[in-house]
């Protein structure tokens, strides 16, 4: 019998009962400190007496019996030193965690290391030429008009998700801008406080189950996913300034290539200092921007 | 049976407080965090170095930098020998302290807020926002805090849903897996010494 209550006792203090219990001690502690507490309390009101008066109840004698069991055994592992038995290497954040699919990423890193070279050599020298010539205010503007543009998009897109005060809120914010804020050159609406989340296709497409598709590297457009892309395609198509695949006239696809190469820099210039620092600071450019890409698309897909 | 929902209603009632309680805690933590990098980097009267010596400080007492370096290094940790894991610490604190102390000291902001804090297991969620001088959009920053011995620390940020923690250690996984941990820490050491 007492080989029998040894080895038991050799079990509660191997290593996996330590562990366990040291994930739990805090939550223990704070337990024994309001049970401490609680004595105190119940000597104040005379409450013991009742506890341990033969009249006390059978399930309260349980409640109490079983405190106490609880408590007896957090003691045994009050000396385990948490950061000692800690392992942090499957330990995930799942609300920031990206699920990384990247079965094709022998070729989107051959992909970004072409667009690294051309936006090196060509994109980031244009955004750098548009930074200095034009004054904040007019590129805020340029900016403003480009997001008014797109906002009657973001505003189906929260309908189609079910998201009707944020699209109440975009097609306000759009009627506002193009007529108060001259055709969305300044934001009205943002400074009578009406904003709003932009949701795109992509977004839409994964809020109604398409959460799963492949990381991709798109030549000239960076990071995207499967899904991402069939939404980034089908808006250009719909939108006013995308892709006119069926007029080839040249008078009228003139101002289009002008109004979509601006929008192209002005979104660039924007990020001149992200990308920038992550050119200086990471060690694999491609790894980070991968994971950095698609937490921020959950986070938008989750909000 | 009286007895017994009155004693589940004191137990109830503590929890609750002590939750509500160390929400309060957190989110002062936090905010204090945060008009303390607004204040150093407003600070014009000190010299550059003495703002990054308070940076520094800063960073040691509320950022758990070796927390944040063992969860970084990921499944890596059980394979690194002790030399490379106290190697890897040291160079990590060096490492963080190169890239957030200029970018805290250059931070042009007028008002930081703490908008919720919540409990996600054994962390805590805090959502705050840093407002720019020049009026742009506010900065969407939100932190996990531990608590380590008694002491809230910072254990990671979050700039618009994109958590540092998880992209580090993605992007060290990625690395050390192409060159192996010992050309990783030489590259480390490179890395620090450019910033």
């Amino acid at each position: 019998m007492f080989e029998v209550f040894y080895k038991i006792f050799l079990c509660l203090r191997t290593k996996t009962f330590c562990h366990f219990s040291a994930l739990f001690q805090k939550r223990f502690q704070q337990l024994s400190s309001i049970l401490s507490n609680f004595l105190i309390l119940f000597q104040n009101n005379k409450m013991v007496k009742k506890i341990s008066s033969k009249n006390c109840h059978n399930l309260q004698k349980k409640i109490f019996i079983f405190f106490l069991a609880f408590f007896g055994l957090t003691q045994l592992s009050f000396s385990t030193d948490i950061d000692k038995e800690e392992d942090l290497s499957e330990l995930s954040f799942e609300s920031s965690k990206p699920n990384i699919y990247d079965p094709y990423e022998k070729y989107n890193r051959q992909i970004y290391n072409f667009n690294e070279k051309i936006d090196i050599y060509f994109f980031e020298k244009i955004a750098q030429a548009y930074r200095f010539s034009v004054p904040k205010p007019a590129r805020n503007s340029v900016n403003n008009f480009f997001t008014n543009l797109y906002s009657p998009i973001s505003g189906f897109n929260s309908l189609a998700q079910g998201k009707t005060e944020n699209a109440l809120a975009t097609f306000s914010s759009f009627f506002i801008n193009s007529t108060l804020g001259c055709l969305g050159l300044f934001d009205v609406a943002k400074k009578k406080n009406i904003s709003y989340q932009f949701e795109d296709l992509g977004q839409t497409l994964a809020y109604h189950g398409l959460k799963s598709s492949p990381y991709l590297v798109l030549p000239l457009l960076g990071p995207s996913t499967g899904v991402d892309f069939v939404g980034l395609t089908t808006e250009k198509l719909a939108n006013p300034l995308g892709f006119d695949i069926f007029n080839t006239n040249s008078l009228a696809s003139s101002p289009r290539i002008t109004m979509n190469s601006l929008n192209l820099v002005s979104n660039r210039e924007e990020l001149l200092d992200t990308i920038k620092e992550i050119r200086k600071n990471s060690f694999d450019s491609y790894a980070l921007v991968r994971t950095a890409y698609l937490q921020r698309r959950k986070n938008q897909i989750n909000n | 049976m009286k007895l017994f929902l009155k004693i589940s209603f004191i137990i109830i009632l503590f929890f609750s407080n002590k939750a509500l309680a160390q929400n309060i805690e957190v989110q002062n933590f936090i905010q204090d965090f945060g008009n303390k990098i607004i204040s150093i980097a407003s600070d014009k009267k000190s010299k550059e170095n003495q703002k990054k010596q308070h940076i520094i400080d800063l960073i040691d007492r509320n950022i758990d930098a070796k927390w944040i370096a063992k969860f970084v290094l990921g499944s890596h940790y059980k394979t690194a020998t002790d030399n490379q894991k106290e190697q890897f610490f040291s160079l990590y604190r060096q490492f963080m302290i190169n890239t957030y102390a200029p970018k805290f000291n250059g931070y042009n902001g007028k008002k930081f807020a703490v908008n919720n804090v919540s409990k996600q297991s054994s962390f805590f969620l805090v959502q705050a926002q840093f407002y720019p001088k020049d009026n742009q959009n506010p900065i969407n920053l939100d932190f996990r805090v531990k608590e380590q011995n008694k002491k809230l620390v910072i254990v990671d940020f979050i700039a618009e849903g994109v958590s540092l923690l998880e992209t580090q250690r993605s992007e060290f996984d990625s690395t050390i897996k192409n060159t192996g941990i010992e050309k990783f820490l030489l590259d480390l050491n490179a890395k620090i010494n450019t910033l």
